[in-house]
């Protein structure tokens, strides 16, 4: 039997999640033997296979219309999804923005903060994508699996991956289950 | 007796229990947010549904009365999917977001709740509307945005305080949570007891001085008496690394189940004053810093050499330290006035009564939480022993009559049912007059009125505190122990500080008067000093002063010793109705600051005197006003 294939994307959070991961140190070679680890931030495929894999995992938010994108695909290009930390599953440090709005938060950062000069103006452009509410990722696309933690374990990390490798979907409770 | 079955145990209990605490008693847990054992049952969350067998609902186990033959079930599907609905329905409501919050992690009864639940998410999209943060209190800081909406702090504030401040406007999912008619809580009628940040299951009311300063898994706890009065409240004095952190009552104190007052919970944490760290002497005019052992002999010497010797201690010192304090001035150095800082103004006529009744007279204080008329004789129990007070204000609504003589400014006054004239060096007149009210009425209305609510009361207690002991002379006293007779009331005297009984079971009540003394040893402690005493120390040549802070005592003193504070010694007090109860040391004395007690040990050592520190059996040689219990 060939080894499940798992495929983890971020969106917005800040990278501590994965981070988290790679703190799981050499257990990195037991999760390979037992996983093909496929497209990743720190690996250089960067999307899902098209024919699918087994396990999809999403670090962060969705805050605009990319994050969208890239959750759907994830989405539907595996079978199981996982929301790792506390952004991808309650929206996290981001969606305090939703308190005051995005356009508050953009003029905050690219106009009035201290550090910006009288010509100041907040990025616009075709190509860049649409800021909107920070969502927890299931409020986009169904979640199979809830991670949270900011950042969740290594540990917890490490074993539910290894349970998600053996075909069984992990119980987060006890001392598993950790929000910040 | 009733009997129930909860989860296949079965449970006798009393009739009238809930199935709540029927649970408990049966050992099943069932989870609350609303419930708090010191408060009314309220069913305001839903946290706590259960199945009743033959029941067509789910129902609220904390405010559902047993009845025989009742079968409970607290974990079935439906009763853990009610939970897990009803939490996320709480998360959802406002901004529950545990990674933002102060008191996650440990400390937050709705974050450990889901934890119970195994929640790792919630379904339901967050409402993402902002509430108000009030941070215009100097204690606490009400953040809207944490609130469940559970009303325990509104409860608490009503039900055990008798504040009334906290309340709720709006309804469903606007409810806020508002001090008087939504005034700035720093502007409200609060009054910092701190008891709603205390009962607060989540981050909506912030105790500002221990914010993020550590959780309950990261402190220490040091129970002990509060030793700011002489109620005697049980208080928890947490700790972190030998700082301090916070101050919580005891919720399962007999005495103040859980209360405190500012002057419990918050000021001993906002001490300003300059900290005495090291021995001064006078040497040319000015206080030099030396060595303890000099500062010792040049006190030793001092004050052997003068038997014109005045020795006075703060009454909230622990009673082996004034045992000791007194033994060493009365014995060792045969000095002409050994008395308390407060000079007896609280205690002495009320002992001197003990004394002459031989048996005391005084009531526990117990009983002014189940009285249904209170007279209050020249004290504001709103301005000072603020718990007794809280105790009276609690059921003012509940009918008891208040009828407080005074005629200084009194902040209990406000809350009278009826408010009587008492000019001070009048209580025998006034006394008086009231005993003849109550026998054959009187053509004053208050008079009249007051007199027939202790006439008519069941349960009449009647406070006073030090103006009223200082004040009233041999006959006052005489006709207020008639009173009590007559009316079956019991007799609270609230007393002074905290150990003011104790230093009137030692004696320690004489005047201090300028009378040409030579020497003075002045036991200060951490007590602030009154102008009065700093006055009447002017004029003396040599003063010695013990005390942890600097003042103007120390600062014209000729030997200053620095010794601990309260939180850095341990000891034993004797409250306002015979209490014994032990002070606990939290942190630690800074470096080379020794205990009162150690320093009078070593000043005894100079002396050559070898001082009496049977400490118990000197606190019981005097008949008490009220009898002590010993714990």
């Amino acid at each position: 039997m060939s080894k499940p294939k798992v495929a983890s994307d971020w969106l917005c959070g800040c990278a501590g999640c994965h981070m988290s991961l790679l703190d799981i140190d050499e257990r990195i070679l037991q999760l390979v033997e037992l996983v093909d680890l496929r497209s990743t931030p720190i690996t250089d495929l960067k999307e899902p296979d098209e024919d699918g894999v087994t396990v999809g995992i999403l670090e962060g938010g969705i805050n605009n219309t990319y994050n969208e994108e890239v959750a759907k695909k994830m989405r539907e290009r595996c079978k199981i999804l996982v929301a790792l930390g506390d952004c991808a599953v309650f929206g996290g440090i981001p969606a305090m923005r939703n308190f005051f709005g995005a356009e508050a938060a953009l003029q905050r950062a690219y106009v009035d903060a201290e550090s910006n000069d009288s010509e100041a103006k907040i990025p616009a452009s075709v190509e860049l994508a649409q800021m909107t509410h920070v969502r927890a990722v299931h409020e986009v696309v169904p979640v199979d699996v809830f991670i949270p933690g900011c950042p969740p374990d290594a540990d917890v990390i490490f074993y539910a991956l290894v349970e998600l490798a053996n075909g069984r979907i992990p119980e987060i409770k006890n001392d598993k289950l950790h929000w910040h | 007796m009733i009997n129930l079955t909860i989860d296949g145990k079965t449970i006798d209990v009393q009739e009238g229990t809930t199935v709540l605490e029927a649970a408990e008693a049966a050992g099943v847990f069932i989870p609350t947010l609303c419930h708090h054992p010191q408060l009314t049952p309220y069913g305001g969350c839903r946290l706590c549904m259960v199945e009743v067998e033959g029941a067509r609902t789910l129902q609220p186990s904390c405010t559902l009365p047993v009845t025989d033959g009742m079968v409970i079930n607290t974990s079935t599907q439906k009763v853990l999917d009610a939970r897990k609905f009803v939490l996320t329905l709480i998360f959802s409501e406002r901004n529950h977001f545990c990674m933002y919050c102060q008191v996650s992690n440990g400390d937050c009864e709705l974050q450990n709740r889901a934890y119970d639940e195994g929640m790792t998410h919630w379904d339901l999209q967050p409402n993402w509307q902002p509430f108000e943060v009030d941070a215009s209190h100097p204690f606490m800081v009400l953040d809207k945005n944490r609130c469940i909406l559970c009303r325990r702090c509104v409860r608490a504030c009503g039900e055990l305080v008798g504040n009334y401040t906290l309340g709720f406007e709006e309804r469903g999912a606007d409810s806020l949570l508002v001090a008087d008619y939504n005034v700035p809580f720093g502007e409200s009628s609060c009054i910092s007891c701190g008891t709603c940040v205390q009962i607060c299951p989540t981050g909506a009311i912030i105790d500002r001085q221990s914010a993020y300063q550590g959780r309950e898994t990261d402190v220490d706890h040091h129970i002990g008496v509060c030793v700011e009065c002489s109620v005697g409240c049980q208080r928890d004095v947490l700790t972190r690394d030998d700082r301090l952190i916070r101050i919580e009552g005891e919720w399962d104190a007999p005495l103040n189940h859980g209360l405190l007052c500012d002057q419990g919970r918050f000021i001993p944490l906002e001490e300003d004053r300059s900290r005495l760290l090291t021995p001064l002497v006078r040497k040319d005019g000015s206080l030099k810093a030396a060595t303890c052992d000099e500062a010792l002999q040049v006190a030793a010497d001092g004050l052997a050499k003068e038997t014109n010797l005045a020795a006075l201690a703060s009454t909230r010192l622990p009673a082996e330290e004034l045992v000791l304090f007194k033994s060493l001035f009365a014995e060792g150095l045969k000095a002409e006035l050994v008395t308390s800082l407060e000079e007896g103004s609280a205690t002495a006529s009320l002992a001197k009564l003990a004394d002459k009744l031989g048996k005391p007279f005084e009531a526990s204080l117990d009983l002014l939480k189940d009285t249904d008329a209170v007279l209050s004789l020249e004290l504001d129990l709103v301005a000072e022993h603020q718990v007794a007070g809280f105790f009276v204000k609690r059921q003012l609504l509940d009918g008891t009559k208040l009828i407080v003589a005074d005629n200084k400014k009194n902040l209990l006054a406000e809350k009278a049912t009826t408010k009587l004239p008492l000019p001070a060096g009048e209580e025998t007149a006034f006394l008086a007059d009231l005993l003849t009210a109550i026998d054959s009425g009187s053509v004053d209305a208050d008079l009249a009125k007051a007199a027939v609510s202790l006439k008519n009361a069941e349960k009449p207690c009647i406070v006073y505190g030090s103006a009223f002991a200082s004040n009233a002379d041999e006959k006052a006293i005489a006709i207020l122990l008639e009173l009590a007779e007559k009316l079956g009331a019991a007799l609270i005297g609230v007393k002074g500080n905290a150990n003011s009984a104790a230093a009137a079971q030692l004696g320690l009540e004489a005047p201090f008067k300028k009378n040409g003394y030579k020497a003075a040893f002045v036991l200060l402690s951490d007590e602030k000093p009154s102008q009065k005493l700093v006055k009447s120390l002017e004029d003396i040549p040599f003063v010695v002063a013990l005390a942890a802070y600097g003042s103007q005592i120390t600062g014209n003193a000729d030997v200053v010793l620095p010794v601990t504070m309260w939180a850095e010694q341990s000891g034993t007090y004797l409250n306002l109705d015979g209490r014994l109860q032990k002070a606990v040391k939290a942190v630690d004395a800074p470096e080379g600051v020794l205990s009162a007690y150690e320093t009078l040990l070593q000043l005894s050592e100079k002396l050559s005197f070898k001082p009496d520190l049977d400490w118990k059996e000197k606190l019981m040689e005097r008949i008490p006003t009220v009898e002590i219990q010993q714990a």
